[in-house]
């Protein structure tokens, strides 16, 4: 990591990312390099944070866009092979990222069945594999969250003659508040991931290397107090993202959620 | 279950109803013919089986054995006793119950109902009563052929309860069939054209409301009249 944009900071702190490789760390220090970190806007370090909120924003909309619709199927109606697909689903819940990378990364190699797509070692594949991660977390989710407003809305949509695409049309818009709530559980699973995206992103230097890869190289590389403030850069911006959405949350209390 | 075509004064008529669950018999072969226009009211004691009743006639629970010959469903509106409300404005949620309605006839009815200046209120804030309200205009808005109310002025106080039979008289002086349930005495003698008297599943009494308040022929149906 040094040699990079541990570079640009103050010497004081350069050193103190190398000293602290031998002794203890200052408690302060993380906090202090974070914060000159955040105000430099080190160009490296923007495309790093960019990058990860691109991946893991387009893996949680993707995630949502497929497993919205089957968790409202599998809430609302019966047919065969149900049960086996909440099966799976469940299953896939407890997946350990790094498999789940291997997998991922089985199928997108130069010689497997979608290596034709060239696509290992890039963006698209980290966010193919955090989809493929966060999916099992939205699908199971929202069936919870459909099965009981479907509960409380089957006798009003019967009665209005709503047809399958509608009802569940109907379904997703009113769990709004309760999405918003899922898309945050599949965002935190998938910003704070690292195996998977290592194996199928590579971690590369200014093409896929995300926050959690370069946490976890620095600290492959003894950089514990930089390592420390890049967790601590994470951090924040998992809380900008959070009070957004409870800005947001608030704005649908207004209309009578139960939130 | 099979359909076929009324006589043209009836609109709807049931045919040995049948309906079990768990071994227990809920609906034991209820037939009733229904007045095209009429005010029926579906009457009995708790658990009698007067909502299941009109949730089978309705089409929300399929029954094991008989008939149901009627309007379809699109031409029928159901407002529960406990109303189902979205979670959207007052005047969204009334858009969702009749997609077809335009602005101006949305606030007409809002108007009517005095709902008017809660149109941008969420529904679900809304009291019982206007929540109430919501649904029953709701459901008048479509104008359909028949309205079932279940218990519709359980709980409401007396001006939401006026408004609610002020507009089913409306409703009837239009033409519309309506099938309700009440436990109110008072209220099912000043609306019901027709009464059915449940018991334990089965129908017991069929009668015109005047006659069945007056001279009930089945000891059942003088002894609930007794209770109530």
């Amino acid at each position: 990591m040094s040699g990079h944009i541990s570079a640009n900071l103050p010497e004081n702190l350069q050193g103190a990312c190398l000293h602290q490789r031998t002794t203890s760390m200052d408690i302060l220090i993380p906090f202090q390099i974070a914060l000159l970190l955040l105000t430099s806007g080190d160009a490296e370090l923007m495309g790093i944070i960019g990058l990860s909120l691109t991946v893991s924003l387009t893996a949680v909309l993707a995630s949502l866009v497929i497993g919205l619709p089957m968790g409202a199927l599998l809430a609302t109606y019966r047919f065969p092979g149900r049960t086996a697909l909440i099966v799976v689903s469940n299953t896939f819940l407890g997946m350990p990222p790094v498999v789940i990378g291997l997998l991922i990364y089985l199928l997108i190699s130069r010689s497997g069945p979608l290596g034709f797509m060239g696509i290992l070692y890039t963006p698209a594949a980290m966010m193919l594999a955090q989809t493929v991660l966060v999916l099992p977390i939205s699908i199971a989710l929202s069936r919870q969250a459909f099965e009981s407003l479907n509960g409380e809305y089957a006798p009003l949509f019967q009665s209005l003659g709503l047809g399958r695409f509608d009802r569940i049309k109907a379904l997703v818009f009113e769990a709004r508040v309760a999405l918003l709530t899922i898309g945050l559980a599949c965002f935190g699973r998938a910003i704070s991931e690292v195996g998977a995206v290592m194996i199928v992103g590579g971690n590369i230097r200014h093409s896929t290397r995300v926050m959690t890869t370069s946490i976890a190289l620095a600290t492959s590389m003894g950089e514990l107090a930089f390592a420390m403030a890049l967790g601590i850069v994470l951090l924040l911006v998992a809380l900008t993202i959070n009070i957004a959405s409870q800005l947001l949350r608030q704005s649908f209390r207004n209309l009578g959620h139960d939130v | 279950m099979m359909s076929e075509r009324p006589a043209p004064d009836i609109i709807m008529t049931a045919r040995g109803l049948t309906l079990r669950r768990d071994g227990v018999t809920l609906l034991d072969s209820v037939s009733a013919q229904i007045r095209r226009g009429s005010i029926t009211l579906l009457l009995g004691h708790n658990g009698a089986g007067k909502t299941l009743l009109l949730n089978c006639l309705h089409g929300l629970i399929a029954c094991d054995a008989g008939t149901i010959s009627g309007p379809p469903l699109a031409r029928q509106k159901m407002v529960f006793q406990k109303p189902i409300i979205t979670r959207r404005t007052t005047s969204a949620h009334l858009r969702f119950l009749c997609p077809r309605l335009d602005d101006a006839a949305r606030h007409d009815w809002l108007r009517r109902a005095e709902m008017d200046r809660r149109a941008d209120a969420p529904a679900r804030m809304l009291s019982g009563g206007e929540q109430q309200k919501l649904a029953l205009i709701g459901a008048l808005a479509t104008r359909p052929d028949i309205l079932f109310l279940d218990e519709p002025t359980a709980h409401l106080d007396f001006a939401a309860t006026k408004f609610v039979e002020t507009m089913v008289c409306q409703a009837h002086q239009q033409g519309m069939t309506i099938i309700m349930t009440s436990h109110n005495r008072a209220q099912a003698e000043r609306l019901g054209e027709d009464v059915l008297l449940l018991d334990s599943g089965r129908i017991v009494e069929t009668a015109p409301a005047d006659r069945f308040f007056s001279a009930p022929s089945h000891p059942l149906a003088k002894q609930y009249l007794d209770h109530l």
